[in-house]
Parts: C-alpha cells; structure tokens; sequence
C-alpha cells in the first residue's frame, strides 16, 4: 500500500499547494490592482487588463520558481547523497 | 477554490462581454452617440439663429420654409458629424491608454482629452494643437471631477 499511499499523500498535497497559491494570488492581485473605490459593481477596462496581466506574471513567476527550487533540491540531494557513500 | 458558488457563464454570454467590453464597441457606441447628439445640438442651434436661410446672392428675400428647413437639416449635419468624430476619437483613445495603463482614474480622461484636442487643433498649426490640447483636457478634468 506504500506507493498508493504516497501517491495521495502527494496528490493532497497539490490540492493544497495549489489552493495555497489561488488564495494568495487573488490577494496579491487585488491589493494591486483593484484600488478600494467602490463606485460601480463591474471591474472596469483598466481594471480587467491589470488582473489578466497580475495573473500571467503570477503564474509565470511560480512556475520558473518552482522549476528552480526542485533543480536546487536535486542539486542539495545529489550532494547528500554522495556525502553518504564516501562516509559510509 | 473560488468564493461563493455562482452560475457559469456560457460561451456565448463571454464572448458577448468581451465584444461589448472592446475599444472598438465604445467607440462605435461614441460615435454614433455624438452623431444624434451632434445633429440634435445643430438643429436647436439653427432654430435660434437668424441668419438661418440666408441666400447670399439676394439679400432681402425672405428664404421660404423649404430652404430654412434645408439649411437647418444642413447645419445639423454638419455638427452630428463633427460630434461623431470628436465622439469616437475621444473614446477610442481613452479606451487604449486605460488598457496601456492598468488602472481607471480620472488621468485616463485627461490625457485622451489632449490627444483628441491636440489631433484637432494640429491641423491649423502647432500653437492651435497646444492649445486644443490643454483646453480639451481641462475640459475633460472638470468632467471627470463632476462624474466622480
């Protein structure tokens, strides 16, 4: 059962991650660029460019952060793992 | 994920949005607004104007009904489309810049203002297209200070 489980360990884990990053995307990007004038109920022009392009960059930026936190992990284990064989 | 649960748009009500949220619907929506706006403003200023009819060539002749109305129906056309022009000139820059911009506040209208005021002043010389500019983009800040 080990594989399965740490399958929906993993598994529960994205869910997670990603409704981490959803919650603090929509956060970011409101401070950003939804200033607090409440005059009309619909996001205007200016306001509908500003999220697309928060969001683009958002994603774009986790993406390229992500690649490189796993490339350093790698990295940090490949060298452990060596440490391990010349000692042991 | 998401807020509160909320029916989901159809394809069609999207792309619908998005036509009607576009530069070149609020600039036609312009334009053809400042075309009736424009006629009608031509026509009431016609009304009240006496010189209305008015034949050159024989001054003293009373113009009759059909040539007044004609003149007026001329005059009218000729500020509809001044109105329509200005109209969608002014809307369609706005619309840009604010997509330029990221943000709606009242420097949006501003600076469209002196970029229409500008274009139609520039062509009777560069002091004209200054002041156009300036005087368009005042006239729109106070508009602009009203509305908010």
């Amino acid at each position: 059962m080990d594989p399965m489980k740490a399958q929906q360990l993993a598994a529960e884990l994205e869910v997670e991650m990603m409704a981490d990053m959803y919650n603090r995307m929509t956060n970011a990007c409101h401070r950003k660029c939804v200033p607090p004038h409440y005059k009309e109920a619909e996001l205007s022009k200016g306001e509908a460019v500003c999220l697309d392009r928060c969001v683009a960059k958002y994603l774009d930026l986790h993406e390229r952060l992500g690649r490189k936190l796993t490339e350093l992990s790698v990295q940090d284990e490949e060298m452990m793992r060596k440490a391990a064989v010349s000692t042991g | 994920m998401g807020g509160l649960p909320s029916p989901q748009k159809t394809d069609q009500e999207k792309m619908i949005e998005r036509g009607m949220e576009s530069c070149t619907f609020k600039a036609v929506l312009a334009c053809v607004g400042g075309f009736v706006l424009g006629g009608a403003f031509g026509v009431f200023t016609a009304g009240i104007d006496t010189n209305v009819g008015f034949d050159p060539k024989d001054p003293l002749k009373t113009p009759t009904a059909r040539e007044v109305l004609k003149d007026m129906g001329q005059r009218g056309m000729s500020y509809a489309k001044n109105f329509a022009i200005v109209g969608a000139m002014f809307s369609c820059t706005e619309c840009i810049i604010e997509s330029h911009r990221g943000k709606s506040d009242w420097k949006n209208a501003v600076y469209s203002g002196c970029v229409t005021g500008g274009a139609i002043g520039l062509r009777a010389g560069l002091k004209a297209g200054v002041l156009g500019c300036g005087g368009f983009a005042a006239f729109s800040a106070a508009i602009e200070y009203y509305l908010r």
